[in-house]
């Protein structure tokens, strides 16, 4: 009765559909939360939904790693090794830039006591 | 052994010089290291001038495009790298040179670091102006779209941190600032990276601009403005730059010129380059993107004029200048891009200028507002004098090289008779007027100048002095890089150029 879910057109749907959701929520979240730490789950969100969408929108049901292993000798049904390097190298980025944002957020707090980007008017004139 | 030079050098051994740093600490080599690098690449640029006139060079790491990734050295990259090493040196000149005294502003503060010289003279400024400019290059100068965001990363990561660099409330305020928007531009343009790729399946420019008008139109138009939004945020355009005036005024006015002058650069060429690379004809965009130059240009023009503190004002300044070049650019026509790519230099080299003596007067007088600098002149009659001329080569006045820019720009304008773009330009230097002159009129106040820190030591002046000789240089004799810059727009909006060099077929 679910055999219709394992078709390309309906999986990539649905999991566009899905990432565009989490994509949106990133963006709620960034636009409308004033807390440091939230706003930066808030981009890991954002960036999560493109990987995803990268991801899974590149594959399709049945395609194996592309590793030339256990009696896989060609390279057919192979999903599209690109993508997953890619987003590989977006992640580490996402981390560095987040782990920085962090450690910043941190010595803001301890010089200042305020989490929020509410209290930044410093530069305002 | 003969040393082989290729165009990888630009980034790899800003990069390599970075990560030995350990290295130069402990051989008290910090600032010769930092500003021989930028010289050395600097001239390596020069040398190549011949070369990539007669051809762009491709430098192909490991497997040849559209499959690997590659390196692409023509005119218009080669003028920005050379610009951005020049940068780097004058900047770095800068810093060594400027006098030991301590900077009693932050040193309540910041324990590591006793004073703004010491501190951008650490082992962690060091690091992170070599990584953007590597960062800039690398986005100048590769060839493939997810390197791209690589670089662009590399130069953000380097940027947010510089921008924190002296930790105290105002400088991490900034650098939170800059983090959370840079990373939200990072991600529209990630977004818009990954559309393309599940498009065409490519990631070669080059590629991807033969590809291209393959995508449905609805998609098109999706990932146009994904990129727009991205990009735009990044090269300070109009809707997105409500964040520029607070990052310049947070950050040490050093590394304020380096943004400035060399990363808001960088962006503008990533993205005009993709526009004309993408776009078989250029002109679909024209009117959206000289719309936008327009705005952002009168809007930063008409803010600046009341603006009370230096720093943001030359911040709306710059975004004023950004907003022409953007107009220019935008328009597409060969003498409209030479011009706006000489105002591109012309407007690093006034703004390096104007930025450095702005460090100068903060560390005399402890603050740069309006009210403050009454009778700079008088305390600082070179810096004073310095910055008339800043403020007049901004402004196109005839002796100086902002005047050769601009009168290229309008030539273009009027040739192809399109006359609005003349009238905003020449609104925008009246209101530049202005405000520079509402300055200079509070720094020859005749009232007595309040110190409190202490007189710069005069070797401070020397790049500051280098730069005005090159700002008359280029106004009074333009015709020594002419040919370069038509060179350089000929290859920015050479589409077919690049296709056939990269791909080896003809669109």
């Amino acid at each position: 009765m679910l055999e219709f879910l394992d078709s390309p057109r309906v999986l990539h749907g649905i999991y566009l559909l899905g990432s565009l959701m989490l994509f949106f929520i990133g963006l709620y979240g960034l636009l409308a939360k004033r807390h440091l730490l939230k706003i930066f789950v808030s981009i890991e969100i954002m960036e999560l939904a493109v990987y995803l969408i990268l991801i899974a929108l590149a594959t399709s049901p049945g395609e194996t790693a592309p590793i030339l292993s256990d009696g896989l000798l060609t390279f057919t049904g192979m999903a599209d090794p690109i993508p997953q390097a890619l987003t590989l190298t977006a992640i580490v980025i996402g981390v560095a830039v987040t782990a920085l944002g962090t450690s910043m957020a941190i010595q803001y707090h301890r010089l200042t006591g305020h989490v929020g980007v509410d209290a930044m008017t410093e530069l305002k004139d | 052994m003969t040393l082989h030079f290729t165009p990888v050098w630009f980034i790899a051994v800003p990069l390599l010089l970075a990560f030995l740093s350990p290295l130069w600490v402990r051989l008290r080599l910090l600032m010769p290291i930092l500003l021989g690098a930028h010289v050395a690449l600097f001239a390596l640029a020069l040398s190549w001038i011949p070369t990539v006139r007669v051809a762009p060079l491709l430098e192909t790491i490991v497997i040849a495009p559209p499959l690997g990734i590659h390196l692409h050295l023509d005119a218009v990259s080669l003028l920005l790298v050379a610009l951005f090493n020049l940068a780097g040196a004058l900047v770095a000149s800068f810093i060594w040179l400027s006098n030991r005294e301590s900077h009693p502003f932050n040193a309540a503060q910041d324990r590591l670091f006793d004073s703004a010289q010491d501190r951008l003279r650490g082992r962690p400024a060091f690091i992170l102006i070599l990584l953007l400019i590597a960062g800039s290059s690398g986005m100048v100068l590769t060839g493939d779209l997810f390197n791209l965001y690589v670089f662009l990363e590399i130069a953000g990561v380097s940027a947010y941190a510089l921008t924190a660099l002296r930790r105290d409330k105002s400088a991490l305020e900034a650098g939170l600032k800059y983090l959370i928007i840079g990373s939200v531009a990072a991600i529209f343009f990630l977004f818009a990276i990954v559309l393309l790729y599940l498009q065409t399946g490519q990631l070669n420019m080059a590629a991807l601009a033969r590809d291209f008008a393959g995508i449905p139109a609805p998609m098109q138009a999706l990932i146009g403005l994904l990129m727009l939004i991205g990009l735009g945020i990044k090269a300070e355009l109009f809707p997105f730059n409500f964040w520029v005036p607070d990052i310049y005024r947070g950050s040490d006015p050093e590394i304020t010129a380096l943004f400035s002058g060399v990363l808001v650069k960088a962006f503008l060429f990533v993205l005009f380059h993709l526009v004309f690379l993408l776009l078989a004809d250029p002109t679909v965009a024209r009117t959206w993107l000289m719309a936008l130059g327009a705005t952002t240009m009168l809007v930063a023009e008409a803010v600046a004029l009341r603006q009370q503190d230096l720093r943001r004002m030359l911040a709306y300044s710059s975004l004023g200048q950004v907003g022409l070049i953007t107009l220019a650019l935008g328009f597409a026509s060969e003498a409209t891009t030479a011009g706006a790519l000489f105002h591109m230099v012309n407007h690093t080299l006034i703004k390096l200028l104007l930025f450095l003596l702005t460090a100068l007067m903060l560390r005399r007088f402890l603050s740069v507002r309006l009210a403050n600098l009454q009778g700079l002149g008088r305390a600082m009659p070179l810096a004073a004098g310095l910055f008339v001329l800043g403020a007049l080569a901004v402004l196109g006045l005839p002796p100086l090289s902002g005047f050769a820019s601009k009168l290229w720009i309008l030539k273009g304008f009027a040739e192809a008779r399109v006359f609005w773009p003349i009238a905003l330009i020449l609104l925008a230097a009246l209101l530049e007027a202005g405000y520079y002159f509402r300055w200079i009129k509070v720094f020859y106040a005749p009232e007595p100048p309040v110190t409190a820190g202490q007189p710069e030591g005069d070797w401070a002046y020397a790049p500051l002095l280098l730069i005005a000789g090159l700002l008359i240089l280029l106004g009074v004799a333009p015709f020594l890089l002419e040919d370069w810059f038509v060179q350089a727009a000929k290859a920015l909006l050479g589409r077919g150029a690049i296709l056939e060099s990269v791909l080896g077929v003809q669109p």
